[in-house]
């Protein structure tokens, strides 16, 4: 007869809280994005990240997360590319409410995807994409914004309010 | 009561009261008793399954699935309406758009947020899950300034943000659409689950197609998006006033216009005057127009047919 039951829950609770108190994994969670060197999107890329990336949380700033990736290069991610993965219990108390759930890292890939757009596709052929597709390709770079910001004096080029 | 019963007792009142706690602690739980024997893998699978899909919500669409619902209701938007293929005038909407993006509270979404005017003389803006937001020509020449344009794009921005669209979804796709997903990592689907994940897509599209074109968001959900306007407005570096100016030129409009469009699916332009002059009048500081700003908007719509 089996028994220890008790015994495997408590190693089980164990774990769940040790896995609460190391370093915290975060997954990249949109098609991709930029890893900066600060916390603003006008800031340098390191290096780029995909769906499906881990990173490890450092710090948290406003919005935005420090993170370091498997390759050890270091740098900011805003807190709406990532999300928290399986037992984070805490995330929604550390004020990353932007972030997938635990269910939405599950479910990645399933549901509504690329095969059930086709799949809709094929049954209305009358619709059509192409529009759609130019339009994801109307791509504005970081530099292009901070330059449309300055010229037109917004933000912090307003030069005081 | 049996010994073999009461060891089942325990799992299953353990079991019992994740299932009042969230999705993902079914998830662990159930995996916890397979592990340890007490359940079989295909009561796992099945548990999983109910849970997710009676806690189905619109929370639980995925980013990536959140863009696919988007491409889809966008392609729809454009069969109603044309797409005015000006580049300028296009990359001039999709800088101003970022620039309001950057200061959103959901900046990064799955495949960014793109902007489009429409080909229409119809005062109208839309914006589909996913960050496709489209505004019509005839919206455009209502705005005095660029002050103005951007509180429309920052309204719309905020609607997505907010994941509005994906709230028109009636529950019951979702409930069939999480019943047919395994909790496999499975990409492929055989052909009737397939046909089964179809049906529910083409559902949802239509809850969110009526929704944007037809019906209107539910009026708190305009409120609310013109509430982030204001803020995405003063955090970006324009004057919020650009709402309130826009909205009074739809005040008491009497043209043909007015039964279609924004007139038709917003609540009434006095009500949203009043809420958004509060939300301005409320806030600590704002910036001011300024003519630079409105001499380039000027400068880009003049080439506008």
């Amino acid at each position: 007869m089996k028994r220890p039951i008790p015994l495997t829950l408590s190693i089980c609770l164990l774990i769940l809280i040790v896995s609460l108190l190391v370093a915290e994994t975060l997954t990249v969670k949109v098609q991709s994005t930029s890893l900066r060197n600060s916390p603003k999107f006008y800031a340098p890329a390191v290096q780029s990240l995909n769906a499906g990336d881990k990173v490890e949380k450092i710090a948290e700033q406003s919005g935005w997360v420090q993170v370091k990736t498997a390759g050890g290069a270091v740098g900011w991610v805003h807190s709406s590319a990532v999300a928290v993965p399986k037992f984070d219990l805490m995330a929604s108390s550390k004020g990353l409410k932007t972030q997938a759930s635990a269910d939405e890292v599950a479910l990645a890939g399933k549901g509504f995807n690329k095969q059930v757009e086709e799949s809709y596709r094929a049954k209305h052929k009358d619709v059509s994409f192409v529009w759609v597709d130019k339009m994801l390709q109307i791509k504005i770079a970081a530099a292009q914004v901070e330059e449309f910001m300055k010229k037109g004096r917004l933000g912090e080029f307003g030069g005081g309010r | 009561m049996n010994k073999h019963t009461r060891m089942l007792i325990l799992p299953a009142g353990f079991l019992a009261v994740l299932l009042l706690a969230s999705c993902a602690a079914v998830q662990n739980g159930a995996d916890l008793l397979a592990g340890t024997g007490q359940i079989s893998e295909s009561d796992r699978q099945s548990i999983l399954k109910t849970s997710q899909a009676v806690s189905a919500t619109f929370s639980q669409i995925t980013e990536e699935q959140e863009y696919y619902i988007g491409r889809s209701v966008a392609a729809l938007i454009l069969a109603q309406y044309p797409a005015y293929d000006n580049p300028a005038l296009n990359t001039y909407i999709n800088t101003l758009g970022q620039a309001i993006v950057y200061s959103s509270d959901r900046p990064e979404i799955y495949a960014g947020y793109h902007f489009l005017v429409l080909d229409t003389e119809e005062v109208n803006a839309l914006s589909a899950p996913g960050g496709f937001i489209f505004i019509s020509k005839g919206l455009i020449k209502r705005c005095k300034n660029e002050e103005m344009l951007a509180s429309i794009l920052a309204h719309e921005v905020g609607h997505v943000g907010s994941k509005h669209g994906l709230q028109a979804i009636k529950k019951s796709r979702l409930v069939d659409a999480f019943k047919v997903l395994g909790t496999e990592a499975v990409r492929r689907y055989g052909s009737e689950e397939l046909a089964q994940l179809t049906t529910a897509f083409e559902g949802a599209l239509g809850d969110v197609f009526e929704t944007l074109v037809v019906r209107g968001y539910d009026r708190k959900y305009e409120y609310e998006a013109d509430e982030l306007a204001v803020k995405y407005d003063a955090a970006v570096g324009y004057s919020p006033a650009g709402l309130t100016d826009f909205l009074q030129t739809m005040v008491g409009d009497s043209t043909t216009a007015s039964g279609k469009g924004w007139f038709k699916t917003h609540p009434s332009a006095e009500q949203r005057l009043e809420k958004a002059t509060g939300r301005i009048s409320a806030l600590a500081s704002a910036p001011q127009e300024a003519p630079v700003r409105t001499k380039r908007f000027e400068q880009t719509i003049a080439k506008m047919k």
